[in-house]
């Protein structure tokens, strides 16, 4: 520890002590003998300086044990690391998202054996949230693909709540499932599986060949390359999108070292709620489209 | 070289970024014409900009693939 570290330390927990000891001794001031609305000012301007150096105190304590920010230099792989469990190698992405599976299926177990019993015939607290996201779910999806089939509003909810349960994980500095493209391709496959097994289910097998020669048989080759070509888009937009916000709050973290203690979760509102949400929403909407183009 | 062809592979970007704001102009317009069809604007647009934006996130994976060690 150098000279300059330690005074630091000294100064931003003295000021820390100093503006707690403002604050209270502003606060049993009796009030005759300060005004109100100045008494307000300076509280709020002494609790501004306690964040403020309490802030400092914590960066310096990371900085100190981590050895500070180190540039610009962001180190990553397109693809996730393997590790190695029970003797198998797996992919990471594989183990999260087995931890959100387990997580996600814990909390509906509960839902199912403890909430769900108590539920009445006038919804009440809870039980209005769960009967509005359920509703709005199924109700999105019959609009979307006009009543084709009941069991899509479930599907509908389980990837998105996969999709932004997903992009929580990047809260915890785990490398979320959604910036690995075999996890987003899969995805992507499902829904390739989904629009051909409905299309084919409404109009036979015979219809489906025909609604890809129509107009003209000529241009089959090109409808089937574009109808190819959908996994491979929604999967690459997927990736790319959460990979892009993985890389900035990367970047926030390694430029920023111990100051990022704070900063990140602001940043980490857009990038890790905000942003996941719209994209759950986008591959959600096209998947519909999709869906329903192929059985109209 | 890898790195040029990686900036290249960003040009994408450019047309994006006029589409999008092409597509957002409309909607302002068309949301300030009729303010009571905001809601179905607004699904709209968020789909148009989805499109819009994908080409641009395929030059940046593309630029991302060129960079990396794969």
């Amino acid at each position: 520890m150098s000279t300059a570290s330690i005074l630091k330390l000294v100064i931003s927990a003295v000021a820390a002590v100093a503006f707690f000891i403002a604050k209270n001794y502003i606060k049993h001031k009796p009030d005759d003998s300060i005004e109100p609305k100045k008494k307000k000012k300076l509280n709020r301007l002494f609790f501004f300086g306690l964040v403020l150096s309490v802030w400092y105190f914590i960066a310096c304590v990371i900085n100190e044990i981590s050895g500070g920010p180190n540039g610009i230099h962001v180190e990553f792989d397109l693809f996730s690391n393997r590790v190695s469990l029970f003797g198998f190698s797996v992919s990471q992405t594989t183990v999260t998202t087995w931890c959100i599976v387990a997580v996600i299926t814990l909390l509906s177990l509960i839902f199912r054996l403890f909430v769900f019993p108590k539920f009445k015939d006038i919804p009440k607290g809870i039980q209005n949230v769960v009967e509005i996201m359920v509703e709005a779910a199924d109700n999105f999806t019959s609009s979307q693909t006009h009543n084709l089939s009941p069991v899509l509003g479930e599907y509908i909810f389980s990837l998105a709540l996969m999709i932004v349960g997903c992009a929580a994980v990047e809260l915890f500095s785990v490398r979320p499932p959604t910036s690995d493209l075999i996890f987003t391709f899969s995805l992507g496959l499902v829904t390739f599986i989904l629009i051909n097994y409905f299309g084919i289910k409404k109009k036979g097998f015979g219809g489906r060949i025909k609604a890809l020669a129509s107009p003209n048989p000529i241009i089959m080759p090109m409808k089937i390359l574009s109808d190819i070509a959908v996994p491979v888009s929604l999967a690459c937009r997927l990736f790319g999108n959460m990979l892009g916000g993985m890389i900035v709050m990367d970047l926030l973290k390694t430029s920023l070292g111990g100051y990022a203690v704070g900063m990140t979760s602001l940043a980490g509102l857009y990038f890790n709620l905000f942003h996941p949400l719209i994209q759950a929403y986008i591959f959600i909407v096209l998947t519909l489209t999709f869906i329903n183009e192929a059985t109209e | 070289m890898n790195a040029i062809a990686a900036a290249l592979a960003l040009l994408p970007a450019l047309g994006a970024g006029l589409g999008m704001g092409l597509a957002t102009a409309k909607a302002v317009e068309a949301t300030a014409r009729q303010p009571e069809a905001s809601g179905k604007i607004n699904a709209i647009l968020l789909l148009g900009l989805a499109l819009a934006e994908s080409t641009a996130i395929y030059g940046f994976v593309i630029a991302l693939i060129l960079q990396s060690k794969v």
